[in-house]
């Protein structure tokens, strides 16, 4: 006898913070069921939405029962306990969405938590410039959905049917990922820029710099190099680039108007990500003998071992090449 | 196999494999198929023996696909089908097996005539009795449990031709029947043997053939015969390694063909539908073809010649040779059995259930579900066999018997590499650096060093140690330099009262390279100078 088989149509949004907040309005056509340990989190999500579908839950398997697909909405560095609660109840033929966008010690990917922690396998990551206050505004969305398996691809399209998001399809999970955390890190570096008065100019370098980084250190790790001249490298750049309200931004101009990294963190609302990547960054760079100044850069004034505006124009007189040491 | 088997297998295949297509494609794949074997018959020009039956049957081809009397042309691609697969199949005589299989003490002598040339040579009094030398260990037990609850493909490392029968007499040690197994078509040419090795379930592989058709055949093949319950038995890594290495990189086609024969088995019901892979790491102190293996590593590093026909194997001077020096040492040859896995790469107990990194029980059947049912997705399956094949590696690794041999060569590089900084390996491999000889003090501290290093490695389980390699670092040196003497043409290294020389270090960079991959201090010599060996060929 065959054991049950999943409902096509629902799906278990795991975390009802931001990320989780953020991907119920692209769920339009699912039925959803939400999990999160705090039921003040999920009262506020319940109250911010109007889909006809959804429930709450803080029992995580209620919330998998059934599902097909399962969305994870932690931060990365939340990421291994989630897997660690989920394991248990998950199935094999249970697909996984992620959408976390940093990484974690030893340069762990949000993807690779899942792997060495479940017995999930069918998974895909969001990528690109997907921003929430977007969606919420009405407009449309374009991201990327990455992923080894074309019928997790198909599944999220199928669940955000109707939703006006344009999806790009790629394989390279690793690249889509670093891009995306990478990315985070050359954030902070532009909102020092913009802190520091050093120009609009300086401020499109150091996100340059900060994509070719990314890329060096993915390539180095599996990814392919054109993922970065994509919607999920290059398509994500600009948006960064003329976006003006973001944390990391927002971190980055508290250090660059002098806080220290503490202060300059309280200041911020939300998890900053990019803190952990830039000092995981610059640890693999090292195991790989790669060159990646704005990232040890970025590291370096996080932790007030160098000055931010020396940092920061050493790092622009730099010529934009990257190669191996 | 059962010889209603061997007839149901092939018709099976040629209804799976040729189903219905259109007829431009379909004439498109048979004047590919004409293409390759063309070239490869006329890259042949009769050496092999079955030369003329294939030139007839291209040409027979040829000439019903360009006659447009109204063959069609699926009917063509059936007898393509069907060549290839009667060809793969061989002259197997359910008899002989039934034989083999039901007595089993002369089976054992009939086994060792069957997949190993020894047979040829066994009369000679001295030759070493394969018992002594062979240590089984690992998951025996646990294979045979395996064995009772589903379809076994048994995927081993491979450094020498020498395997297969290594691997059919642990086998038999283990009590187990033979298993099926794709032999290249080099291994037949003695007609003895290529009888034998038909007749206890070797299939041949012709590695020659670059037609597609032909390869998807050979995969089909497999596929249905763990589907009928047959124990297979693959070398995943393709060819021997060429570099000493123990395998990374296996190759996922034939791999896959346990996930498909699940699917297959779970959608008609089949009684015992899982298939279990259990890798087994064979490991030796030396090895039979090691100067041919390593010098075709070197000359091509990166793309390997895969079919060498003309090496010590093929030598039956040189195999006895080889053995009798092996046995006159007490020289063992270790065989692990690592424990077993679902076609997912999933670790399975010995009820054959499948556990995920949680360490919990897991439906393995639900990684195939779509909507619900068991499906064949070739992306999905693709992901599915790379991890597969990743956890095999894992398992070779971690079984990865280290000798003395291994310890001696790889402390001897360090040596050498220490005494000439900045010089690549290669350079050290044709030139043996500024020193004449190097002094044995320097090397017993390397070793005393390596030693360190490799049991603290095998105390956490990342790899198992050779008793040869117990004793304290002079001992281990002695014994592999004892090594190196007694069977190569040239010594890898040779003691001259307290100095070593090294007479051929690219033997050195062989035997040292099975310790490649490890983390160990120093590096590794391939990933290092992989570029400088590819640049600078000797």
């Amino acid at each position: 006898m065959s054991p049950p088989a999943l409902d096509r149509n629902r799906v278990a949004v795991l975390g009802a913070g931001r990320l989780g907040r953020a991907v119920v309005s692209l769920l339009k056509g699912a039925h959803i069921s939400v999990y999160d340990r705090r039921p003040s989190a999920l009262e506020e999500l319940a109250g911010s939405t109007d889909h006809p579908r959804l429930s709450t839950t803080t029992d995580i398997s209620e919330a998998m029962q059934g599902a097909s697909l399962l969305y994870l909405a932690v931060p990365a560095s939340s990421l291994a306990e989630l897997c660690t609660d989920l394991a248990p109840h998950g199935l094999p033929d249970q697909m996984v969405l992620l959408a976390s966008r940093g990484v974690t010690e030893g340069f762990q990917l949000p993807h690779q938590h899942v792997r060495n922690k479940t017995c999930l396998r069918q998974i895909g990551v969001f990528g690109g410039p997907l921003h929430v206050r977007e969606l919420s505004a009405g407009r449309r969305l374009n991201a990327v959905i990455a992923s080894r398996f074309h019928l997790v691809v198909e599944k999220v399209r199928e669940v955000s049917a109707g939703a006006p998001v344009h999806f790009q399809v790629s394989r390279d999970v690793i690249g889509v990922q670093v891009a995306g955390a990478v990315g985070n890190v050359a954030s902070i570096a532009a909102g020092m820029a913009e802190a520091l008065e050093l120009g609009d100019t300086a401020r499109g370098v150091l996100l340059a710099r900060g994509l070719l980084e990314a890329r060096t250190l993915g390539v180095a790790i599996g990814a392919e190099a054109e993922t970065f001249s994509g919607l999920a490298g290059v398509g994500e750049l600009i948006p960064r680039a003329v976006r003006s309200m973001e944390r990391h931004l927002d971190l980055g101009r508290a250090l660059g108007r002098g806080l220290p990294l503490d202060a300059a963190l309280a200041a911020v609302a939300g998890h900053v990500e990019g803190v952990t990547t830039a000092a995981e960054s610059v640890a693999l760079a090292r195991r790989e003998e790669l060159s990646v100044p704005l990232l040890a850069g970025v590291q370096a004034i996080l932790h007030g071992e160098v000055e931010a505006r020396t940092q920061l124009e050493d790092i622009l007189s730099l010529p934009l090449e990257l190669g191996s040491r | 196999m059962r010889r209603e088997d061997q007839e149901r297998i092939l018709s099976e295949l040629v209804t799976r494999l040729g189903a219905a297509e259109d007829v431009p494609k379909l004439r498109e794949r048979l004047e590919d198929s004409l293409y390759f074997e063309r070239q490869r018959l006329d890259a042949d020009r009769g050496k092999s023996p079955a030369y003329a039956r294939d030139v007839q049957f291209w040409d027979g081809i040829r000439e019903r696909l360009r006659k447009r009397s109204g063959e069609p042309p699926a009917a063509l691609l059936r007898s393509v089908l069907r060549f290839y697969a009667e060809e793969i199949q061989g002259n197997f005589d359910p008899r002989v097996y039934e034989l083999v299989t039901r007595f089993a003490p002369s089976g054992l002598g009939l086994m060792l005539n069957a997949v190993s040339p020894l047979r040829l040579v066994q009369r000679l009094p001295e030759l070493p009795k394969m018992e002594d030398r062979i240590v089984i260990q690992g998951e025996v037990e646990h294979l045979r449990r395996l064995h009772e609850r589903g379809t076994v493909m048994l995927v081993p490392t491979h450094v020498s031709n020498l395997d297969s029968p290594v691997v059919g007499f642990a086998l038999f040690k283990m009590g187990l029947p033979p298993f099926l197994y794709g032999a290249g078509l080099n291994l037949f040419t003695n007609p003895v043997m290529s009888f034998f090795m038909r007749n206890l379930g070797a299939y041949t592989v012709d590695r020659k053939k670059q037609d597609p058709v032909y390869k998807s055949v050979l995969k089909e093949y497999a596929t249905l015969t763990i589907e009928h319950g047959y124990d297979n038995l693959f070398f995943p890594g393709g060819t021997r390694s060429r570099s000493g290495a123990v395998e990374r990189k296996l190759k996922r086609g034939l791999l896959g063909c346990g996930l498909s024969a699940y699917v297959n088995n779970l959608r008609r019901g089949a009684p015992n539908p899982k298939v279990f892979i259990v890798p087994c790491t064979l490991s030796s102190q030396l090895v039979l073809e090691a100067e041919t293996l390593i010098d075709d590593f070197l000359k091509e590093v990166g793309k390997s010649r895969y079919i060498i026909d003309d090496d010590e194997f093929s030598q039956p001077k040189r195999v006895f040779d080889f053995l009798t020096r092996l046995t006159e040492l007490d020289s063992k040859n270790h065989v692990t059995v690592s424990r077993g896995l679902d076609v997912f790469g999933n670790p399975v107990d010995d009820e054959g259930r499948s556990y995920g990194p949680n360490g919990q029980v897991i439906d393995d059947r639900r990684y195939l579900y779509v909507e619900g049912e068991p499906q064949i997705v070739p992306d999905r399956d693709g992901e599915y066999t790379t991890d597969l094949a990743e956890a095999i590696a894992d398992s070779f690794a971690r079984d990865n018997v280290v000798d003395c041999t291994h310890v001696t060569a790889r402390a001897l590089f360090r040596t050498l590499r220490r005494r000439n900084p900045g010089v690549s390996t290669l350079r050290l491999i044709r030139t043996g650096g500024r020193d004449e000889d190097l002094p044995l003090v320097e090397l017993y501290t390397e070793a005393d060093n390596l030693l360190r290093e490799v049991r603290a490695k095998a105390e956490r389980g990342q790899l198992r140690l050779a008793r040869s390699t117990v004793g304290p670092a002079d001992e281990v040196v002695s014994d592999g330099i004892l090594h190196f003497g007694i069977y190569h043409k040239k010594a890898a290294a040779t003691r001259r009262g307290d100095r070593v020389l090294l007479p051929d270090r690219t033997l050195l960079l062989y035997y040292q390279n099975r310790l490649e991959g490890y983390g160990l201090e120093g590096g590794d010599l391939l990933a290092d100078d992989r570029r400088s060996l590819r640049e600078v060929r000797p």
